[in-house]
């Protein structure tokens, strides 16, 4: 067990009708660190971080935030949604997304302060968008866009980062403005959960790991649980051992999916 | 003046139609906004039945709550029954719009409501009851109901904006910051209902729905913010109020199919412009 844990799952069952996507699942993670949490397309990672967001609703068991209720930490967290989650087509402006970020601490009927507004053009400068702040979403790359949300989250202020799929259809170069991001949020102290799918850089980013297929495959400090055995049982027979993964990942496209 | 009464009244009506007609256009909804347009019959069936022909305001607003109800029924079986929810829709409005035709063939002369008006309205002959404003000037009765709830929605518009906007926008994240979510969605339900209860009786159900939905869709075409888009779709509900009836009154058709139809028109104009033109500038660009 992890002293004095910053989430805790516990018994975790979320159903969709009757089906599973998570399965008992039961663990905790530390304060300051960056864990990964990875598992096959459909293994219910989206789900685990709405189940600790209150966004899914739990069929049996809990999880914990700050050993609070939700409702009582809420402010400290910030959720990156999945990219498509929403239609990228609506009739909105990078800054309109980005200033979302802040009608939590200022309420839905206030107007936005100068204060917002400055912590607004940070979070975009933060990620190299301050530039298109008045393009209309649609009319960003998928690099660009994630970045937006990325931004959204940086203006929420949070302590605890959730973040689904940040790394999904960028490029070499954004991947790498985003990594050096999290690397100085991590020393500011902030905990990032990040859902990942790629194996290559998955043991050089994280800290710590949390592999899911339904059922919770394993979940450590990625020295301990980042192994042949583990990753067989999280993504099936398919993938046997680490080198062959890297040989299976340079031969066909691994599922960086796009728009 | 009576030119004047009927345009001014569909275009009331054009403009709570376009003020909520955006919020479900963007979030996909306007399937539901049909369904309540309809569902709500009932609801205004026992409104006229308990008032006479004198729907008045605080009425048509109990009214309403018809096509609150329709939108627990349509959740509950696409929640608890597991009905898909094209089907929970389909089957819970024509219910309901079964059960108004019903009522309405078998006591309408009691309520002066007929079938014939449930669809078409009867805004061509809406300056038969005209009443007076602050002793200033006179306007038809429905006009009055039409531009009191215009006041309600544009001030719960402005007053709702983020809360609206976020939950259409992206209502994961909201729920995330522990919006209520489910409040926003009955909060735009209700607007809907009001709308289409005190529209129905000058411009009849069809309308009601080409108002909900295409100015909303044709100014999305055009514009990249959703603000802008709010205030084109009530300008372009204008417009074609406008243009509709002095069709219908050149080739002596009826009003509210006119303006229905001009609607249409425009928006299948507006959609080969805008492609046209982006070819073009994709052509260019290439
Ligand atoms: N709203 C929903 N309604 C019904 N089923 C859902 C819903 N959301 C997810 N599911 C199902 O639950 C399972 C887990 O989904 P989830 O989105 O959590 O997976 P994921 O690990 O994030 O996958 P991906 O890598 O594709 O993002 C999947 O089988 C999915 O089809
Ligand atoms: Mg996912």
């Amino acid at each position: 067990m992890i002293e004095n844990p910053i989430i805790e799952a516990h018994n975790l069952t979320v159903l969709y009708g009757r089906k599973p996507a998570l399965w008992n699942v039961d663990f905790s993670l530390p304060r300051g660190k960056v864990i990964g949490i990875m598992g096959p397309n459909g293994s219910g990672k989206s789900t685990l971080l709405k189940a600790i967001m209150g966004v899914a609703t739990p069929t049996s068991g809990y999880t914990k935030v700050y050993d609070r209720e939700l409702d009582e930490v809420r402010e400290k967290i910030s959720y990156v949604p999945q990219r498509q989650d929403i239609d990228w087509d609506f009739p909105a402006s990078v800054w309109d997304v980005v200033s979302m970020g802040r009608f939590q601490k200022r309420g839905l009927f206030k107007k936005l302060t100068s204060e917002d507004k400055d912590i607004i053009a940070e979070s975009l400068e933060k990620v190299n968008m301050l530039g298109y702040s008045k393009r209309q979403i649609s009319q960003l790359s998928g690099g660009q866009q994630q970045r937006v949300f990325l931004a959204r989250a940086l203006a929420q202020q949070g302590d605890l980062f959730l973040m689904d799929e940040p790394f999904a259809g960028v490029d070499i170069s954004t991947e790498e403005m985003i990594i050096s991001l999290l690397k100085e949020m991590k020393d500011a102290g902030k905990t990032l959960v990040i859902v990942h799918h790629d194996l290559h850089t998955a043991q050089s980013y994280f800290d710590w790991l949390v592999l899911l297929n339904t059922r919770l495959v394993a979940a450590g400090p990625v020295s301990e649980v980042f192994n042949d055995q583990v990753l067989t049982d999280t993504y099936g027979g398919k993938l046997t051992t680490i080198s062959k993964i890297s040989q299976e990942l340079e031969n066909k496209e691994f599922p960086i999916r796009h728009k | 003046m009576n030119d004047f009464y009927i345009i001014f009244t569909a275009s009331l009506v054009a403009i709570n139609c376009a003020l909520m007609g955006s919020f479900l256009v963007m979030r996909k909804m306007v399937m539901l906004g049909d369904a309540i347009s309809h569902a709500v019959l009932p609801g205004i069936f026992i409104a006229y039945f308990l008032s006479g022909s004198t729907g008045s305001l605080p009425i048509l607003i109990g009214a309403a709550f018809s096509g609150i109800i329709a939108t627990l029924i349509i959740e509950w079986f696409t929640k608890r029954a597991r009905l898909q929810s094209d089907a929970a829709i389909g089957v819970s409005y024509t219910l309901l719009f079964a059960i108004g035709i019903i009522l309405i063939s078998k006591f309408g002369q009691n309520a002066d409501l007929d079938q014939q008006c449930v669809l078409y309205g009867e805004i061509e002959y809406i300056s038969l009851w005209l009443k007076p404003v602050f002793g200033l000037f006179e306007l038809p009765k429905q006009t009055i109901i039409l531009l009191s709830v215009c006041i309600i929605l544009i001030a719960a518009v402005v007053w709702g904006y983020k809360g609206l906007f976020i939950t259409t926008f992206d209502p994961n994240f909201a729920l995330s910051t522990g919006i209520a979510v489910g409040f926003w969605h009955y909060f735009l339900m209700s607007g809907v209902s009001l709308t289409t209860v005190v529209s129905f009786e000058s411009v009849g159900a069809i309308l009601v729905i080409a108002f909900l939905s295409g100015p909303p869709a044709i100014a999305y075409l055009l514009v990249e913010d959703f603000k802008k888009m709010l205030i084109l779709a009530c300008a372009i509900g204008i417009l074609c109020s406008a243009l509709g009836y002095y069709a219908a009154k050149w080739l002596d058709v009826s009003v509210a199919g006119s303006i229905s139809t001009v609607i249409g028109l425009v928006f299948v104009f507006v959609f080969v412009a805008v492609n046209l033109l982006k070819s073009k500038r994709d052509v260019i660009s290439a």
